[in-house]
Formats: structure tokens, C-alpha cells, sequence
């Protein structure tokens, strides 16, 4: 159940924002994905493995389920209302993005993929929202250090 | 996060890779705007992570960097040297890029290159191996990574002036 529901938000996650027109050019997505990737990756680290605040699944196909919100669907999460926040109500799209990641870090718990040992869903909240300044300033940083004009795609 | 769990041959070793791989990238003529530049040397660090922290951690926890499976100052530092190395692969990929088949032997050389390297850091003890993992296992994931770099790098140079 938790590899079937991870996969299928992978898969939707991904496939909606290959398909959505994109006010990001593609070498802004990928920067702010891979920015977003290595935070994630070093953050989830400290706080599983060093701090031992959340307990891991040992099993194998439901420890692919968190591989899978690790490494895919938090940063395509991100890079995709980093798309749509120019488009919309900054506000509202952020809004929309943490319900989604929190629902995702609710399941993960639901479904046995993660133990909040020493955490809970206000530390997550606090986490994701931060994730959002950092994709929106790599963004700014990317295009500030660009030479030439952006080309969207 | 400790600094270090013992200053020795490994933490000597990064420190000098780092100062030569970071010399090369700024001595090399510039060729690429800044934007790509900075993309493919995060591009490198990223997938560094990537791989580490999927097969080198967790359940599947194939091996250790540096003295300690605890993060330390020097892991980050081992990290920062997988952006010198992505730029310089994408850097010597475009000078040779216009030979016939370049996408096949260049990619087979610089993977057989990081095997080279990652067992020299198996010496250096900067990687240490477990359950049974050897360094020739890493040439499938240098020639799936080298490949995606190249593709992406081909898909890029096709929708953006990449020169400076």
C-alpha cells in the first residue's frame, strides 16, 4: 500500500508538471530541483539517521515509498508552485503546496513508512515552509547569475 | 556534526583533491555563462547525494565516507568536490564533442575513470566498502549518470546558447 500510494504521487506529481505550461525556463527548474534535492536529502539525514527524531521503515519496498517523497515528489512538489506562483496568488499556492506535503508526511506516518518518535507535523510544517523561501530564492539567485536573458520554455 | 574523527591520510587527501579540482575549475578557460556553470556543478553535487544517501545509507548502506557512518565536516567537503568534476566532465565532453561517436567512448572512459578513482579512494580510506560492494559495481552508475548528464547537457545546448 505505501509503495502503490508513493508511486502514484510520484507518477502524478511528475507527469502534472511535465505537462503544465511553465513560467520557469528548464535550466531554473532543474537548478531549484537539484537546490531543493540536496537540502532534502542532507535534512532528512540529520533528522532520521543523526537526531534519531523520526524511526524508518526496514522494509524494503515501503522504505522505496520514502525514497521516492525524498527524491522526487517533495522537489517536483516545489519546483511546481514555484510555476504556478507566478500565475496565481502566491499565497494561495503556497498554502496549497504545504497542505499537500503535509498530507504526504501524514500518510508516510499512516502508512508506516516513517515513526514520529521525537516530531510532529508542526516541525514538518515549519520545515516545508522554509523550503519554499529557499526554492524561491535559488530561482533569484540562478537568474541573477545568468549572462544573458531568460528564455522560457 | 563532528569535524573530523581523526585528521589523517583521508582528510589530507580531500583537502588537496579539493584545492586542485576547485584550481582547475577556475584556472580553465572560461567557456560556459555563468548560469551553466553553476548548473552543471550543482547538477554534479546533487546526484553525489543522490547516490550516497540512496545506496550508501539506510537500509541498503553499501558504505561509509571518511572515518564515521556519523556526518562530518569532511563529508560535505568530499560532496563539494562532485561539482569541479561534473563541470570539468561537461567542459572536456564539449571540446571533444564534435568527434565521430564521442557520446559511446567518452562516456566509457570517464566512467572506467571513476572506478579508477572512487578505488584510489578506497585506498585513501576516504570510501569505505561494505556488505560486499565493490568498487566495479559503481561503473552501472557512473555510465546510467554520465549518460543522463550528457543527454540533458545535449538537450540544453539545443534550446540555449550555452557559450560565454
Amino acid at each position: 500500500m505505501a509503495f502503490a500510494s508513493f508511486f502514484f504521487a510520484a507518477w502524478f506529481i511528475t507527469t502534472a508538471f511535465l505537462m503544465m505550461p511553465k513560467k520557469l525556463s528548464i535550466i531554473e527548474n532543474t537548478f531549484v530541483f537539484m537546490v531543493i534535492l540536496i537540502i532534502n536529502i542532507n535534512w532528512g539525514w540529520i533528522v532520521y539517521e543523526s537526531m534519531e527524531r523520526i524511526e524508518l521503515t526496514e522494509e524494503g519496498m515501503i522504505y522505496t515509498a520514502f525514497l521516492l517523497l525524498r527524491s522526487v515528489i517533495i522537489p517536483v512538489i516545489l519546483i511546481t508552485q514555484l510555476n504556478l506562483v507566478h500565475k496565481s496568488n502566491m499565497i494561495f499556492v503556497v498554502l496549497v503546496s504545504l497542505i499537500i506535503l503535509l498530507f504526504l508526511s501524514s500518510l508516510s506516518a499512516i502508512l508506516n513508512i516513517a515513526d514520529y518518535v521525537k516530531w510532529n507535523l508542526g516541525f514538518d510544517a515549519i520545515y516545508y515552509l522554509l523550503l519554499h523561501v529557499i526554492a524561491y530564492y535559488s530561482l533569484l539567485l540562478i537568474r541573477k547569475i545568468a549572462d544573458r536573458e531568460v528564455t522560457y520554455t | 556534526m563532528t569535524l573530523w574523527a581523526g585528521f589523517d591520510t583521508n582528510e589530507i587527501c580531500l583537502l588537496i583533491m579539493l584545492l586542485l579540482a576547485y584550481g582547475a575549475l577556475f584556472l580553465l578557460p572560461k567557456k560556459f555563462t555563468r548560469d551553466i556553470t553553476l548548473l552543471f556543478s550543482v547538477w554534479g553535487v546533487s546526484f553525489g547525494f543522490l547516490f550516497d544517501f540512496t545506496i550508501g545509507g539506510g537500509i541498503i548502506n553499501f558504505y561509509i565516507i571518511n572515518d564515521s557512518p556519523d556526518y562530518e565536516l569532511f563529508d560535505i567537503l568530499y560532496y563539494l568536490l562532485f561539482a569541479p568534476s561534473s563541470y570539468i566532465f561537461i567542459y572536456f565532453y564539449e571540446v571533444f564533442r564534435s568527434y565521430k561517436n564521442v557520446f559511446l567512448w567518452y562516456i566509457a572512459i570517464f566512467s572506467l575513470v571513476g572506478v579508477g578513482v572512487q578505488t584510489a579512494f578506497t585506498w585513501l580510506e576516504i570510501i569505505n566498502f561494505k556488505n560486499g560492494y565493490q568498487p566495479l559495481f559503481s561503473f552501472a552508475v557512473f555510465l546510467t549518470i554520465q549518460s543522463i548528464t550528457i543527454l540533458y547537457f545535449e538537450f540544453i545546448y539545443s534550446k540555449f546558447n550555452v557559450y560565454k
